[in-house]
């Protein structure tokens, strides 16, 4: 098999064309996921009535179900049920006119949701309960304890798992193809079904998530260092 | 004057605490001895809200407060009158030794920062950590650990310090430091509850020595009544047995 250069390279440029396209898939879901995520941790690790079995119930669920699996069954109900719903809410816009690129986000957003939640649920109850005791002693309130004590010590433990969880958002974006969004990989073998340089086009595509990888993970390692200031670097 | 009525816990079915009833009166330095699992630890937690009793009413100054049916406002309204220097220090991790001792003061009292400051440099100076105010608790020895978590106790100017072995995970050459600073704290007139194994800082220190045991105050009294002549069986048991391992103390 030949390595043509020229056709790596062409991919290579519609690989980075769409990647704010991958972008977006992996921001939002992040984002979204690291407040919901954190929200449903705190509500099962502070053990709130009722809501706290619900969500673990959920998340439960929600992660045995396949990625694709999920995408395909929203993007299903999207197709068939957003004109019904565009009417009923007296909106002008139609299935056509949606990009369903929201889908994605949407499907990535939930996944994110229930793993990221588990990440921080872990880093929450590696915390020492002395540190809430501590808290109530001096007279905070649960709030004030976990938006000044527990937070900040939370975060450095979690950061090496959720950069388990954006690597891994990272390169479950590429799902979506699977729907006909064009991200990093679709965009990198656009030449390729004119070329036939397939190769070309999937190496294409595997070094701009490598570079991209490479890059979130030198910043989560500088945030690690810096949120963490106050341990004893003896593991890190 | 703080007042503990009738206080029961249980811990599924094991009764740590059988109907406790102790009295401190204002300034008093009490006490607590007893062999491990007598619930002298539990009901020092009690009165600090840190674990829920069964029942009891726990009067602190003119506030009195049901032990089991106190709602968020009345706990807090009591741990804002207390203060709790734990055993394993619990200071908080992520905060700097000034920071440890102004967070009480300016979340929870709201005081302002720069007088805040002020009154925590003043407390770390007291207790002898002036060149320790930015280190970390991961940077500090377990002693100055220790004087940390009492000048944070000491700077809420609480109506009574609550004390859980202080010096209990503490090696032998840092526990006489921290029983100075104890002292020190009890020769200011504050109110003082004060759980240990350490017979000698009792018989300095303390004006009322409890003994408990099996989830009951066996026997209170003046230090001189305890250590040399206990009433009850139990506790004369309990004091030769720790005594003889102590070469400084004789009676």
């Amino acid at each position: 098999m030949n390595f043509n250069l020229d056709h790596f390279k062409e991919s290579l440029i519609y690989g980075l064309i769409y990647l704010p396209n991958t972008l977006r898939l992996v921001f939002i879901p992040l984002v979204i996921g690291l407040s919901l995520g954190t929200l449903i941790a705190l509500v099962r690790v502070y053990k709130v009535p009722v809501i706290g079995s619900l969500l673990a119930l959920f998340v439960t669920v929600y992660q045995g179900v396949p990625i694709v699996v999920a995408l395909m069954i929203y993007n299903l109900i999207f197709m068939l049920k957003f004109n019904d719903l565009a009417a009923f809410l007296h909106l002008k816009s139609e299935v056509s006119d949606v990009n369903n690129i929201w889908v994605g986000i949407f499907a990535l957003s939930l996944t994110s949701v229930c793993s990221i939640s588990e990440a921080i649920r872990g880093a929450l109850l590696s915390i020492d309960k002395g540190q809430n005791e501590a808290g109530d002693s001096v007279g905070l309130t649960k709030v004030q304890t976990i938006v000044r004590i527990i937070i900040p010590q939370m975060i450095p433990v979690a950061i090496p798992m959720l950069i388990n969880n954006v690597v891994g958002l990272i390169k479950a974006s590429s799902v979506v193809m699977a729907i006909g969004i064009v991200e990093i990989v679709a965009g990198a073998t656009i030449p390729s079904s004119r070329t036939y340089a397939f190769f070309e086009g999937y190496a294409a595509a595997a070094m701009i998530y490598w570079a991209f990888t490479a890059v979130v993970e030198g910043l989560a390692q500088k945030l690690k260092k810096y949120t963490g200031k106050f341990r004893r670097n003896l593991y890190d | 004057m703080i007042e503990v009525k009738n206080i029961k816990k249980e811990f599924g079915k094991h009764l740590v605490l059988k109907d406790v009833s102790v009295k401190v009166e204002d300034g008093q330095v009490v006490v607590i001895l007893g062999p491990s699992g007598s619930g002298k630890t539990t009901l020092l937690r009690c009165i600090n809200f840190l674990e829920n009793a069964d029942s009891g009413r726990l009067t602190i100054g003119d506030t009195e407060v049901d032990l089991k049916r106190a709602g968020k406002k009345e706990i807090l309204n009591i741990r804002r009158k207390t203060a709790f220097v734990f055993q394993n220090y619990n200071l908080f991790a992520n905060k700097t030794a000034i920071e440890n001792v102004m967070e009480g003061l300016v979340t929870a009292r709201r005081v302002p920062k720069a007088k805040a400051r002020e009154q925590a440099e003043e407390a770390l100076n007291w207790v002898g950590l002036s060149d320790r105010y930015d280190y970390y608790p991961a940077q500090l020895s377990g002693g100055q650990q220790q004087r940390v978590g009492i000048a944070r106790a000491f700077v809420l100017d609480p109506e009574v310090i609550l004390f859980d072995e202080p010096t209990s995970a503490l090696d032998p050459e840092l526990v006489g430091e921290t029983l100075d600073i104890i002292k020190r704290v009890a020769e200011k007139g504050i109110t003082m509850i004060v759980v240990t194994h350490e017979m000698s800082f009792a018989q300095d220190v303390a004006d009322k020595v409890i003994f408990m045991d099996g989830g009951v105050v066996v026997e209170e009294g003046t230090p001189e009544a305890i250590f040399s002549n206990p009433r009850e069986e139990r506790t004369r048991q309990f004091l030769s047995r720790i005594i003889s391992l102590d070469p400084n103390y004789s009676i």
